[in-house]
C-alpha cells in the first residue's frame, strides 16, 4: 500500500526510493537514495526538485518493491557471462559482461517478458561483440510497488532458456587460408587477401597457422583444403572464386574436399556470395572478392558467430538480410551502425 | 500418463483438424491437470473428482475436454459462455481450483519463436509447440461456488413449470411471483414464437427402414415453410 505525504510530514521518515536530480547536460542521477532519513534540511532541495509530497510505502503481503523486484529481474534475465550488482539506482539494474565475447540475446524470450507489463528490458543488439564490463543491458520495474507475482511470473519468462542474455567467449582457434585465383598464383597480382583475412582473425584472438596459395582448379583447391585438415586447422577461410565466372571454380573444390553441409549466399550486401560450408565440424568460410574493397562484409558478421561456436546454416545466413544492407558511409562506423542489427 | 504428440493426434481425429487453438487447447488442459495433481488423459478414479468451466466454444475447448475427458453429459464439463480463451480445473476432492488462461501475447510472439515459418498459421502451429508456459498461459487460482445441484451424480431435484408443465431438473427453474418457472416460460429463453407441429413418419422407430432425404423434403408438414433462423 502506498500513502502520499506533504513534505512537512515527511520529515523523519525514510524515503521509499531513489529520487532522481537531472541537470541538462552535466548530471543525471539519484540526488537522494531510497533509505535516506528526510531531515529538515532536506527539504528545500527536494522542493527544487519538484517534490512537494512523498510516499510512504506499506507493502502487503502479496506486494513487492522495485528495487527487490529489478533485482528478481535481473537474476533471470542474466544468462552466462553476465553481471550485475544488487544494487538498484533510480528502481534500475545494469547487466555488463563478465567477460570478452559475443553477445547472446534470446530475443523471443526478451520480447515475452517485455510483454509482461510494468517490467521492461533493452539489450545491446543480438550477435555483438562486447568487453568485459562493458553494459550489454539494463532492467527494471516501472511502478514503485507492484504485485509479487507478476514479477516472478516475468521472471520465468526470462529464465526459459537459461537467461535472456549471455556473452559467448570466442573460441581460439587456428585458421588455415586458401587464396585462390589464376592471377595471384601465377604471380600476376600480389595478393591482398591473406592480409586482410589475417588481420580480421587475429582481431578476435584467433591465429592463422596455415595459408596455401592455388591456381582456379578445383582438384588443386580441394588439395590445399584437405592439407589444412591434416595441419589440423579447425578453421578454413578460403578467397576468390566464389562468383559465377567460368573460372570461379572454388565451391566445386569445397565439395570435392568432402564437404558436408554448404550454403552459398547470405542476405548481405556487400557479401552475397559468401559462403559458409563443414567438413565435419570445421567449419569454412568461402570469402567473396568484397572483403578486398568493404571495410565490413557479410565475412565480418559470421565470423564471430562461428568462433563463438555457433552453427550457422542456411536460415541464419537468409536472416541476416534485415539489417544486413551496408550504407557505405564515407566513413564505415560499424559495428557502430546498423549493418548487421535486424 | 500419454506424451504431448499422442494427446494431440488423438484431440484432433476427435476435433476434426489441427489448428492453433488444438495445440493451445492441449497444453491448455495438460498444465490445468498438472495444477491440480491429476494425469493427462484423467483415469477414471480421478474423472470422478474432476470439473472443468471452459469458458469459450471454440477449437480450444474441444481440446480441452478431450485430453481431460470432461464431458457435458457427466456434468464434469460446464460451458460458461464468457468468450475468453480459459478454463479453470478444479479438483472436488481438494477444492483447489485454477483458471488458466491463453495469453494474447502469445499471438504476437508467434512470429519470433517460428521466423522459419512463412504465415500466420504455419508460425502458430509451432510457435505454440515451443513456447514456454510462462508465456502460453497465465494462471489464477480460484474459489468457485459449486452447488451440490451443479455436481455429478443423479437428479436431485424436479420441478414442473407452473405455467406450461415443462419437467426441470437440477434447481434450474426461476421463481417468479412465488411460481416456479421454467426459463423460457420465465423469459429470455434464446428462441422466440415456439409453435408445436406434427411431421411425416411421426412413428419411426430405430427398428424402421431409414428414412431418405428424399422423404424429408416431401414431407408435406414441412414444406413450403419459411426458414425460421435469423441471424442479428
Amino acid at each position: 500500500m502506498i500513502k502520499t505525504i506533504s513534505l512537512e510530514e515527511a520529515v523523519g521518515t525514510q524515503l521509499a526510493h531513489d529520487i532522481t536530480e537531472i541537470r541538462p547536460g552535466e548530471f543525471k542521477g539519484p540526488a537522494f537514495r531510497k533509505g535516506h532519513t528526510v531531515c529538515d534540511e532536506d527539504l528545500c532541495r527536494l522542493q527544487r526538485l519538484g517534490k512537494n509530497h512523498l510516499y510512504l510505502i506499506d507493502l502487503e503481503a502479496d506486494e513487492i518493491h522495485e528495487n527487490e523486484a529489478a533485482a528478481l529481474l535481473a537474476g533471470a534475465l542474466a544468462g552466462a557471462g553476465i553481471a550485475w550488482e544488487n544494487n538498484p539506482r533510480e528502481g534500475k539494474i545494469n547487466l555488463c559482461a563478465a567477460w570478452d565475447g559475443l553477445l547472446q540475446v534470446d530475443v523471443q524470450a526478451l520480447s515475452a517478458f517485455n510483454l509482461v507489463d510494468e517490467v521492461m528490458c533493452a539489450t545491446l543488439h543480438n550477435h555483438t561483440l562486447v568487453k568485459q564490463g562493458e553494459l550489454v543491458g539494463g532492467t527494471r520495474a516501472l511502478p514503485l510497488v507492484m504485485k509479487r507475482v507478476a514479477i516472478q511470473r516475468a521472471a520465468a519468462i526470462a529464465s526459459q532458456n537459461g537467461g535472456v542474455v549471455s556473452v559467448k567467449p570466442l573460441q581460439k582457434t587456428r585458421a588455415g587460408l586458401v587464396i585462390t585465383g589464376n592471377e595471384v598464383y601465377h604471380g600476376l597480382i600480389q595478393d591482398r587477401f591473406a592480409p586482410t583475412l589475417t588481420g580480421k582473425i587475429e582481431a578476435l584472438g584467433s591465429e592463422v597457422a596455415a595459408l596455401e596459395f592455388a591456381p582456379d582448379d578445383a582438384e588443386a583447391i580441394a588439395r590445399a583444403i584437405r592439407a589444412h585438415l591434416q595441419r589440423g586447422c579447425n578453421l578454413l577461410l578460403l578467397s576468390g572464386g566464389m562468383s559465377v565466372d567460368p573460372d570461379d571454380v572454388t565451391r566445386h573444390g569445397i565439395r570435392l574436399a568432402g564437404a558436408t553441409e554448404m550454403h552459398y549466399g547470405a542476405a548481405v550486401l556487400p557479401g552475397a556470395m559468401f559462403l559458409v560450408a563443414y567438413l565435419g565440424k570445421v567449419p569454412l568460410l568461402g570469402v567473396p572478392a568484397c572483403a578486398l574493397h568493404h571495410r565490413s562484409t557479410a565475412l565480418d558478421l559470421v565470423l564471430p558467430r562461428i568462433l563463438a561456436g555457433e552453427h550457422i546454416g542456411k536460415s541464419e545466413l537468409a536472416f541476416l538480410g534485415h539489417g544486413g544492407l551496408c550504407r557505405d558511409c564515407p566513413e564505415c562506423l560499424y559495428p557502430n551502425c546498423s549493418f548487421g542489427k535486424g | 500418463m500419454q506424451s504431448f504428440d499422442e494427446l494431440l493426434d488423438a484431440s484432433v481425429a476427435a476435433h476434426g483438424h489441427l489448428c492453433p487453438g488444438q495445440i493451445v487447447g492441449v497444453r491448455l488442459a495438460m498444465l490445468g491437470c498438472r495444477l491440480i495433481g491429476f494425469e493427462v488423459p484423467c483415469p477414471y478414479h480421478q474423472l470422478k473428482k474432476l470439473i472443468v468451466f471452459i469458458e469459450m466454444d471454440r477449437c480450444t475447448g474441444d481440446a480441452v475436454a478431450h485430453v481431460t475427458g470432461v464431458k457435458l453429459g457427466r456434468r464434469s464439463l460446464k460451458f460458461v459462455d464468457y468468450g475468453i480463451m480459459a478454463a479453470t480445473f478444479i479438483n472436488l476432492e481438494t477444492g483447489r481450483a485454477f483458471r488458466v488462461i491463453s495469453t494474447e501475447e502469445a499471438r504476437d510472439l508467434a512470429p519470433l519463436y517460428a521466423p522459419q515459418e512463412p504465415d500466420q498459421r504455419s508460425q502458430q502451429l509451432a510457435a505454440y509447440r515451443v513456447m514456454p508456459d510462462s508465456v502460453l498461459f497465465r494462471v489464477q487460482e480460484v474459489e468457485v461456488e459449486l452447488s451440490p445441484y451443479d455436481l455429478p451424480g443423479p437428479t436431485r431435484r424436479k420441478v414442473a413449470c407452473a405455467r406450461c408443465g415443462q419437467v426441470v431438473r437440477d434447481h434450474r427453474e426461476v421463481i417468479q411471483d412465488g411460481l416456479a418457472l421454467c426459463r423460457p416460460c420465465a423469459g429470455g429463453a434464446y428462441f422466440k414464437a415456439a409453435r408445436e407441429i406434427v411431421w411425416d413418419a411421426m412413428n419411426w422407430l430405430p427398428q424402421s427402414q431409414d428414412l431418405t432425404m428424399d422423404s424429408l423434403e416431401n414431407d408435406a408438414h414441412l414444406k413450403d415453410r419459411p426458414p425460421r433462423l435469423s441471424l442479428a
